[in-house]
């Protein structure tokens, strides 16, 4: 659950850097990978999930997220719907290798359980987006290449492929369409281990937020399943100070 | 009528070029726009509600059949070359186009959540190949205390487990079979064995197997008629003009059918069977007839032993070819398509064997002369004669024995026929030591079964219901009922397995936390860990978005009626339990709508045979202006359907889709026998008073006929008794029977009643 870093910013974010002419496939990626994120962020995140039948799943979540240099951390509030209302969950991502730590707070149960888990590429509670979609795939993991450059409704994109390194992957390839100001990818195709298309990440809208760029929209699309997720960001505040002790288990249970 | 086939015979040049010319066409149709409906849900009638539910169920939960691939290690299966082999080939399949990756499930694809102390531990079984002996121990470990696992993916004995990879329903075909086969195989080795099962095969191997089978044996049923035909006739000019009645109106029924772009299915490789047994009737009637004429007649032209023969032949061809067509027609009134059709294109094929028998054999006797009759057979002409005569005087005699017998047959088929069941099981068609069925049998031992019954729960909009406690508790009750009281449920699936695994691990892996929990809220925060921790994929499977929906599955270990109706038994003791709480109680899946569709067909069956009976007896009334004679003349078809039913009861042998469609045939025939003699009585007894001497005339004339008819194809359909398909044996066996009884119905008790009623000789009196 690396990932939640990356629900704030859903996929590859934020502002800066002028376009350089002859960028690589590689350094453009990078680029987009480095975009600063801000000290701390905390907001209200809203997850619709629609299914082939056209059923819908809302979830509201109040989040909160510190980076600490060697440790980044995050804490989840479930609000609504009501029956999940108070449900906490924490997360430690570290930047070694370690693996994160993991927390939950169920109401109902009213004890703390820690949760360990090893699968990476799974989907994030029930959504369209996989761990690795939401931010945690390392720029390393793949091959990235420069397929060409494209100008849609008067802005110059990069067009990247990126295939993966590791053959059993999840993704045969991505391509991810990244503007040439701002380095924020606005799209991301997902293919399939059989090369087919999977799924679709559209960039809805970005806000400018205390100077950072910030995506507050995204759409993700899987194609073969008909099914949809759409994340939206409010009351986004970074770098507000937030104290290191919200991130606590002892908040966790305290609700909002 | 008879003036126009008279004047027909002037030009028979031009029949035969047509004839040619449009079988020609028809050839060429079907050869390029014939094919073979294998999809069995396409044999379903798509509008009825119990498949609409199903269809939409299926949709709403994934619901898939799946082909089981299970790995077998007497040594146990959990070293590194086991389980190798179980990665290899879990990796493999999901790579296959046919198969979607996330459709397949085994050791090596699930979670594995455990619970300790502290919290919970979400892991793959494993990733790489376990070496050490403590890995391998630990896996072990974890296999036999997880309730999701154990007995489902790996059996309890520890020597098997399965992959799972589920297909959709239009992915089966024989190729992809093969291809599996041949994969499963290059992974066997001296202690691995790998089967193959599951009902995707079961279906796609049995909508193959009979009509490629069928395909084999109708050529030798064919040549085995024609001989004993030629035997019978001792022309081959007869013969050969006989048979191709038959082959033309097959050949325009499919060449019709392809044209109007229907398929072949299953059942429609039974339209040449009927046309075989039906169609040459009219041509043996026809040469019979004509040879009897020669005889007395020795000089005749062909032009007037045809024209003879036309003119007191055409109106039983006619009469018994509208009955016969009628009876199929009748089938209309099914709700299944592909039986329609067979009724549709059957009545095709039997109207087009009338046009060519009164058309084509006419013309084919002026182009190629007259048979020739062997003068020096007149010894055996006058013994046929002398027995015929003899045994229509024996008959009379002894009118009560008749009476008797018949009575007594009915009586004991009557107690025969209460034995009868239904069956809709697919397996059960198949040889007891094929593979499939071994395979079958194979799983069925370890693991919960292989045909899977899906209970549909739908609160009818009524949000999260099935998070309420109360109505997880009593579906909870409800499956445990089930597994417990029927040994042929291996187990049960749905959303309460995962609520009790999540308050187990909750609570430290805690046996007596392995319960629903009481808390609506807790249900509710349970799941939520469970999609953020598990796949969200799978509660899918088990209930909706709206938590108003649920499906239950139930796994047996046969896929009988009467397995599958004893499941529906008990779920149903609880279905005011359930309507009590807002639920209503329905089912989906492949199995139920096997079972479905079963009951459809055989309630058609019985409607279409009942109906049949009544326009067969109303015809003959018409025709021959007389109820009685109807009545009369439906007894031998009423004794065959009887004896055809009684005897199935006795031996066991169930109704299904084959059987049951035979009792058209009962009637189809036995109704040529009885018209053809009719029609002949009459005759006679226009020219005569005598009551023995009609009956006997027209037991040499139209007995004769009768006799040849049954004779030629009993034999022929006798060699379906050395078919690799069952199906298709009881076929053979059975139209055999019914052609025997008919015949003997016809000219024992039938003329016996004709004899007491007076009928056609009180008219000829009077007038």
């Amino acid at each position: 659950m690396k990932t939640i870093k990356l629900l704030v910013s859903a996929a590859l974010i934020i502002a800066g850097f002028n376009a350089n002419a002859q960028l690589t496939g590689e350094q453009i990626i990078e680029k987009t990978y480095n975009l600063p994120t801000g000290e701390d962020q905390s907001s209200t995140l809203k997850m619709t999930l629609t299914n082939k039948q056209g059923k819908q799943r809302l979830r509201v979540i109040k989040q909160f997220t510190k980076d600490f240099g060697e440790v980044e951390k995050k804490i989840m509030f479930f609000q609504s719907p009501a029956d999940i209302k108070n449900t906490s969950f924490m997360n430690w991502s570290y930047n070694s290798d370690k693996n994160d730590d993991q927390w939950i707070y169920l109401p109902a149960l009213k004890k703390i359980k820690r949760i360990s888990s090893d699968s990476r590429s799974d989907y994030f509670m029930g959504s369209d987006f996989t761990y690795d979609d939401l931010g945690d795939r390392k720029l390393n993991a793949d091959i990235h290449k420069l397929l060409r450059t494209e100008t849609i409704n008067g802005k110059d994109y990069y067009v990247v492929e990126s295939i993966s390194k590791d053959e059993d992957y999840m993704y045969s390839k991505t391509i991810t369409w990244i503007s040439k100001d701002t380095f924020i990818g606005i799209k991301k195709e997902f293919y399939d281990e059989d090369g087919d298309l999977l799924k679709i990440l559209s960039i809805n809208k970005t806000e400018e937020v205390s100077g950072f760029l910030i995506i507050t929209n995204s759409e993700m699309k899987n194609i073969q399943k008909d099914h949809t997720t759409t994340i939206s960001l409010s009351d986004i505040k970074i770098n507000s100070g937030i104290s290191p002790s919200k991130f606590t288990e002892r908040m966790m249970t305290r609700g909002m | 009528m008879e003036k126009l086939l008279k004047k027909l015979l002037k030009i028979p040049w031009l029949i035969l070029a047509i004839t040619l010319i449009l079988s020609a066409f028809f050839f060429i149709q079907m050869k390029k726009n014939s094919r073979m409906e294998t999809n069995l849900d396409k044999y379903m009638p798509q509008d009825h509600p119990a498949f609409v539910f199903s269809d939409k169920a299926e949709d709403w939960f994934g619901i898939n059949d799946g082909i089981i691939v299970a790995i077998e290690n007497h040594n146990g299966i959990f070293n590194s070359e086991t389980l190798d082999t179980l990665k290899q080939l879990t990796k493999h399949l999901q790579k296959m186009k046919e198969i979607e990756k996330a459709d397949v499930t085994s050791l090596y694809t699930a979670d594995n959540i455990i619970g300790n102390e502290d919290g919970m531990d979400v892991r793959a079984f494993y990733k790489s190949v376990p070496e050490s002996a403590r890995e391998l121990e630990t896996l072990k470990k974890n296999v036999e205390n997880n309730d999701m696992i154990y007995g489902r993916l790996v059996s309890t004995d520890q020597e098997v487990t399965i992959i799972i990879a589920e297909i959709k329903d239009d992915v089966f075909t024989p190729e992809f079979y093969k291809k599996i086969l041949e994969l499963t195989d290059s992974y066997e080795t001296e202690d691995i064995k790998i089967h193959v099962a599951g009902r995707p095969i079961v279906e796609g191997t049995m909508a193959m197997l009979g009509p490629s089978d069928m395909k084999k044996m109708v050529p030798i049923v064919l040549i085995v008629i024609t001989l004993v035909l030629f035997f019978m006739l001792r022309s081959l000019k007869s013969t050969l003009l006989t048979m191709s009645v038959v082959f033309f109106s097959t050949l325009w029924a499919f060449g019709t059918m392809a044209i109007s772009g229907i398929p072949i299915y299953a059942v429609s490789t039974m339209i040449p069977v009927m046309l075989i047994a039906i169609g040459v009737a009219d041509g043996i009637h026809l040469y019979s007839h004509l040879q009897l004429f020669l005889r007395k007649n020795p000089g005749a032209s062909k032009k007037e032993a045809t024209s003879d023969m036309l003119g007191h032949m055409w109106k039983p061809v006619v009469m018994t070819s509208l009955t016969t067509a009628i009876g199929f027609i009748s089938l209309l009134s099914s709700e299944v398509y592909p039986i329609k059709y067979f009724g549709i294109f059957t009545a095709f094929g039997v109207f087009m064997a009338m046009i060519f028998s009164l058309v084509f054999i006419p013309a084919g006797i002026m182009i190629f002369g007259l048979p020739k009759v062997k003068k020096q057979k007149k010894s055996s002409d006058n013994i046929e004669h002398n027995i015929a005569y003899n045994f229509a005087g024996k008959i009379l005699k002894y009118k009560s024995a008749s009476i008797l017998i018949s009575s007594l047959i009915i009586i004991i088929s009557i107690v025969g026929m209460q034995k009868i069941w239904i069956n809709s099981s697919f397996l059960d068609k198949f040889e007891k030591d094929s593979d499939i069925v071994l395979t079958d049998q194979f799983i069925n031992q370890h693991f919960g079964g292989t045909t899977t019954l899906n209970l549909i729960l739908d609160a009818n909009g009524e949000k999260d219901t099935f998070k309420d406690p109360e109505v997880l508790q009593l579906i909870e009750k409800m499956q445990n009922n089930v597994e417990n009281e029927l040994p042929l449920v291996g187990n049960s699936f749905s959303l309460t397995d995962y609520l009790n695994r999540m308050n187990k691990v909750m609570n430290a892996d805690k046996e007596e936390f392995n319960t629903i929990p009481d808390d609506k809220k807790m249900i509710a925060q349970y799941l939520l860990l469970y999609e953020m921790s598990g796949d969200p994929e799978n509660l899918n499977k088990v209930v909706n978005y709206d938590y108003e929906k649920l499906n239950v599955t139930f796994q047996l270990k046969s896929d009988n009626s009467k397995a599958l109706n004893s499941v529906l038994d008990i779920i149903n003791s609880y279905e005011d339990d359930f309507n009590n709480l807002g639920i209503s109680v329905k089912y989906a899946g492949s199995g139920y709508k096997g079972l479905v569709f079963t009951d459809l067909i055989l309630e058609g069956q019985i409607m279409s045979l009942i109906l049949s009976l009544i326009i067969v007896i109303i015809l003959l009334s018409l025709m021959f202006k007389n109820l009685w004679i109807g009545l009369i003349g439906a007894i031998p078809i009423i004794i065959t359907a009887l004896i055809s039913f009684g005897i199935m009861g006795f031996l066991n042998i169930p109704l299904n889709t084959t059987t049951a469609l035979l009792s058209s045939i009962a009637i189809g025939i036995g109704i040529d026998y009885a018209v053809h003699f009719i029609e002949q009585y009459r005759n006679n007894a226009i020219k005569s008073n005598d009551k023995l001497l009609v009956a006997q005339q027209t037991m040499a004339h139209s007995g004769r006929a009768i006799s040849y008819n049954a004779v030629v194809v009993i034999a022929g359909f006798l060699v379906l008794l050395f078919s690799v398909f069952p199906p298709n044996r009881e076929l053979g066996a059975l139209v055999s029977l019914n052609m025997f009884t008919s015949f003997i119905g016809t000219i024992t008790i039938m003329l016996v009643l004709l004899n007491i009623s007076n009928i056609f000789l009180k008219k000829s009196q009077e007038v």
